[in-house]
């Protein structure tokens, strides 16, 4: 999996770009925590090029959403494709985490104070 | 009808080994790539169980799958010999608690439960037999 960072003035976005499986998920860990302790106005993970996610993807990423909770950081997911989405959702992960339809939208939502 | 059958030990740095596979069945199949994708998704899950719950100290148990596209469904059999094991017993995570609360724990299995048409385990002849199917309309 490949990862790109873009910082933007409301939000740091992280895409994760392929797969998010048991491989790859220490490394997109890291990625997040490092990014959180930066101090991010808000963390976006834009899922548009994401392609499948498992569960060890999905552990990291609500490791992730309980650590910006705790840091006070909007987190949010956002474009997933639908077989990710399909995963969020069966395991129920859209209700405990934001996920926006677009990048926009999560932006447009990232404010200090909104979850 | 197309099959495809291999065998793995069960250590985390097959699992590429093992999504290489199920995608060589895939396109041999004719399967549409978000069947392939329910495929993957159960085949890691099952995979890294084993690997988790399966291996003793100093015993790496060998792994089995086999593939299978008959003319409606699609069915998978993953086969290990390491101690006896039912994933179907884990109790299923609760996918209402809140982020502070939530467990990840079961939650493979549980997508495995959710993703698939039929799930059943079996410990047969000394091994455990966890067999799959998907309706190829489903």
């Amino acid at each position: 999996m490949n990862l790109r960072i873009e910082t933007l003035a409301q939000a740091t976005c992280v895409i994760p770009e392929g797969r998010l499986d048991f491989d790859a998920a220490p490394g997109f860990q890291e990625t997040l925590e490092r990014t959180l302790g930066g101090k991010p106005a808000a963390l976006i993970i834009d899922g548009a090029a994401l392609e499948y996610v498992s569960s060890a993807g999905l552990r990291a990423m609500l490791l992730a959403a309980r650590a910006a909770q705790r840091a006070g950081v909007p987190f949010a997911l956002c474009a997933l494709q639908p077989a990710v989405r399909e995963v969020f959702d069966l395991s129920g992960f859209s209700r405990i985490i934001a996920v926006h339809p677009d990048r926009a939208t999560a932006l447009a939502h990232a404010q200090p104070g909104r979850a | 009808m197309t099959t495809r059958r291999t065998a793995v030990p069960a250590d985390p740095t097959q699992l590429t080994v093992l999504t290489e596979f199920l995608r060589e069945f895939g396109s041999a199949a004719a399967l549409a790539p978000a069947q392939v994708g329910t495929f993957e998704l159960a085949l890691e899950e099952i995979f890294l169980n084993i690997v988790m719950h399966g291996s003793e100290p100093g015993i790496t148990p060998r792994v089995e799958v086999a593939l299978n596209r008959g003319t409606d469904a699609v069915t998978m059999t993953i086969e290990d010999d390491g101690p006896q094991f039912d994933p179907l017993s884990l109790p299923p995570p609760d996918v209402t608690a809140d982020l502070a609360d939530r467990k990840v724990g079961g939650l493979g299995v549980f997508l495995v439960r959710k993703i698939m048409d039929t799930v059943s385990y079996a410990r047969v002849a000394g091994r455990n037999q966890l067999h799959m199917s998907k309706r190829l309309d489903g």
